[in-house]
């Protein structure tokens, strides 16, 4: 009995050691099926994906995915993809980090330069919605929101989203070229709550250029509550609008629905965020078409070698 | 004297009051928050879901998918498969636990020295507090590495270890604070007289231990699984970062991707809106059931199973 107890113990000892230290070191594999991640189908960065590589209809339908594919959040699919060599998944360009290899898309490379010179095609915007005019709780905080909109045009506000990673629209102007125009920005605001909310991809942006265009209009006091892209919509002009949790601004990681049409000239787009494919870094791929992508999503390619040896 | 005992009934009273007050409080969060969940959570199956149709409650129960359809212009959901592996998950994972936790109970109740006993009862209670986010981070960031590399080993390509495994680690990891603990009193609390009797018929420690002690307080200790397998079906957070969350199932390979009901719930809740939305909170019922039949089941267990005099 004891005897057994012992070789069990030394069976699983040496089952675990060499599982702790099997980091195999024979190279890339491909003939191993490929492991496809993905976002939940409410998932922003999931819809600008599935429509970037012309596969829309897997944007919110997970059955026209390939069997047994692994559903995570952003950062756990960056990190799924430093332990498994056959995954692929895709991330926000922002988030692209060298523990993994971030895929080129139709030969062209994920950087920010190739997004804004617009060859990168993988991307989809960040756009913003306010308040209906006039259903502010007061006329203060209305034109603050405004003046904040038109800060998001200038070059002062582009700086500043494309220090976060996003990449902004082309501007020309400075905010002191059309500050005149906003005489809100002139008088003490330190007592105005402008409340931002929506997407939380957007948060890092929005909050960086809150906290850069509120000492330009009278410290207004930003307050951050980022839930999600359709939150933006339904707590400025939707069903909670006049909630607890109304906001002034929110935005939307992705282009506002049918159902989310605004007052004309309350919504608009602030920049671009690129999503990019990425692998495992010992995987021999280095670069795909939307057609690739498309086929291993789709599951016609269920191997490297499929993918591969085209 | 007669106005000093009126007082203290007064005082008595006030006391009594304050508890009273306190009980109504707490006991109506609970039915305020059931109320609320089963409101939110029956509207997929009365209304007609903006066009959608309403939810078939059949299939709703029976389904092997979770979703089929595109979201928010489907109403084909179903939560069977997520049911089986739920319970599938928390069994197994009490498997791993209650061995482990009821080893170490003892240990600490009747083998160790005083101080040793002292200090690993409050390794327990430290372990036993650390929030869910920590035991998640940790499988996520060291046990799908240890099960990718172990399905490796045994030549099965895992997905990134996302799998049932990684769950049913962590979850055991999650549990065996609560079960030691609560054990640990169960056996703590076994008569010394029952133990001492044992000793003078001629029993070893060890034939003692397990044989009467452990028997003595198995009530104790079933107690203890309860409320095991109550975490372990209500855990979200770290399971949702280990589990995979298939959309499909179910889901009985231990190297498959699986989901849980609570892991289900959590999936892109803050981003999404409608039938999407209020579904997870009818999961949320569905939950609740599940819970509430396994203690239900558990403890008529209990009852029968019996009891030897335990506190």
């Amino acid at each position: 009995m004891k005897k057994l107890l012992l070789l069990a113990l030394a069976i699983t000892s040496v089952g675990v050691l060499a599982a702790c230290g099997g980091n195999s070191e024979e190279g890339f594999d491909t003939s191993k099926n490929i492991t496809v991640y993905t976002r939940d189908t409410s998932s922003g960065t999931r819809d600008g994906f599935m429509n970037g590589i012309g596969f829309g209809e897997a944007s919110a339908d997970d059955s026209v995915l390939v069997d047994g594919f692994v559903t995570n959040d952003n950062t756990a699919i960056l990190t799924a993809m430093t332990t498994d060599e056959y995954g692929i998944g895709y991330i926000s360009l922002a988030s692209l980090n060298n523990t993994v290899k971030g895929l080129s898309f139709d030969g062209v490379e994920p950087t920010v330069q190739n997004v804004i010179n617009n060859t990168y095609g993988l991307k989809r915007p960040f756009n913003y919605v306010l308040r209906a005019p006039g259903d502010y709780d007061s006329p203060e905080a209305e034109a603050i929101a405004n003046a904040f909109v038109a800060f998001l045009r200038t070059t002062d506000g582009s700086d500043v989203i494309m220090d976060q990673g996003a990449v902004a629209l082309e501007s020309s102007d400075t905010w002191d070229d059309i500050k005149a125009d906003y005489e809100i920005c002139n008088e003490d605001n330190s007592g105005v709550v402008i409340r931002f909310g929506g997407s939380d991809s957007i948060q890092k942006v929005a909050e960086a250029l809150s906290a850069a265009f509120s000492p330009k209009c009278g410290d207004f006091v930003a307050e951050h509550d980022h839930t999600g892209s359709s939150d933006g919509f339904k707590r400025t002009q939707g069903s909670e609008k006049d909630g607890d949790n109304a906001k002034h601004v929110g935005f939307a990681s992705r282009p506002f629905k049918d159902t989310e049409a605004g007052v004309e000239g309350t919504q608009g787009q602030l920049a671009w965020d690129a999503i990019v494919a990425i692998v495992h870094v010992n995987n021999d791929l280095d670069s795909v078409t939307a057609e690739d992508l498309k086929k291993i999503y789709s599951g016609e390619y269920t191997t490297w070698e499929d993918l591969l040896s085209e | 004297m007669n106005t000093n005992t009126r007082k203290k009934k007064r005082v008595d009273q006030i006391v009594r009051s304050i508890f009273l007050a306190s009980t109504l409080l707490s006991a109506s969060f609970i039915i305020i928050i059931v109320i609320f969940i089963v409101m939110k959570g029956i509207t997929p199956f009365i209304t007609d879901n903006d066009g959608l149709g309403v939810v078939n409650i059949w299939t709703f129960l029976t389904g092997t998918v979770w979703l089929q359809g595109t979201a928010f212009q489907s109403n084909l959901y179903a939560v069977g498969f997520i049911i089986v592996n739920t319970l599938y998950i928390a069994f197994l994972s009490l498997l791993l636990s209650l061995p482990v936790g009821v080893l170490t109970a003892l240990f600490i109740a009747k083998i160790a020295p005083k101080r040793l006993a002292e200090f690993l009862r409050t390794i327990v209670e430290l372990l036993a507090s650390i929030p869910s986010i920590v035991y998640g981070l940790f499988g996520s960031g060291i046990i799908l590495t240890f099960v990718y590399n172990l399905a490796e080993l045994f030549g099965v390509q895992s997905k990134g270890g996302n799998s049932v495994l990684a769950t049913v680690l962590v979850l055991a990891l999650m549990t065996l604070p609560t079960i030691t603990a609560v054990s640990e009193v169960a056996i703590r609390s076994v008569r010394k007289d029952i133990e001492e009797g044992s000793l003078a018929l001629g029993a070893t420690r060890t034939q003692t231990n397990f044989k009467v002690v452990l028997a003595s307080a198995k009530s104790g200790i079933f107690a203890a699984a309860i409320l095991g397998i109550g975490r372990s079906l209500g855990e979200a957070t770290a399971v949702s970062l280990v589990a995979g969350n298939a959309k499909s199932g179910p889901n009985l390979g231990l190297f498959d991707i699986t989901t849980t009901l609570t892991s289900t719930m959590l999936q892109g809740l803050k981003e999404t809106t409608g039938v999407d939305y209020d579904i997870r909170f009818s999961v949320g019922i569905v939950l609740m059931i599940v819970i509430l039949l396994t203690n239900f089941i558990l403890n008529a267990v209990k009852k029968r199973v019996g009891n030897v005099n335990v506190k």
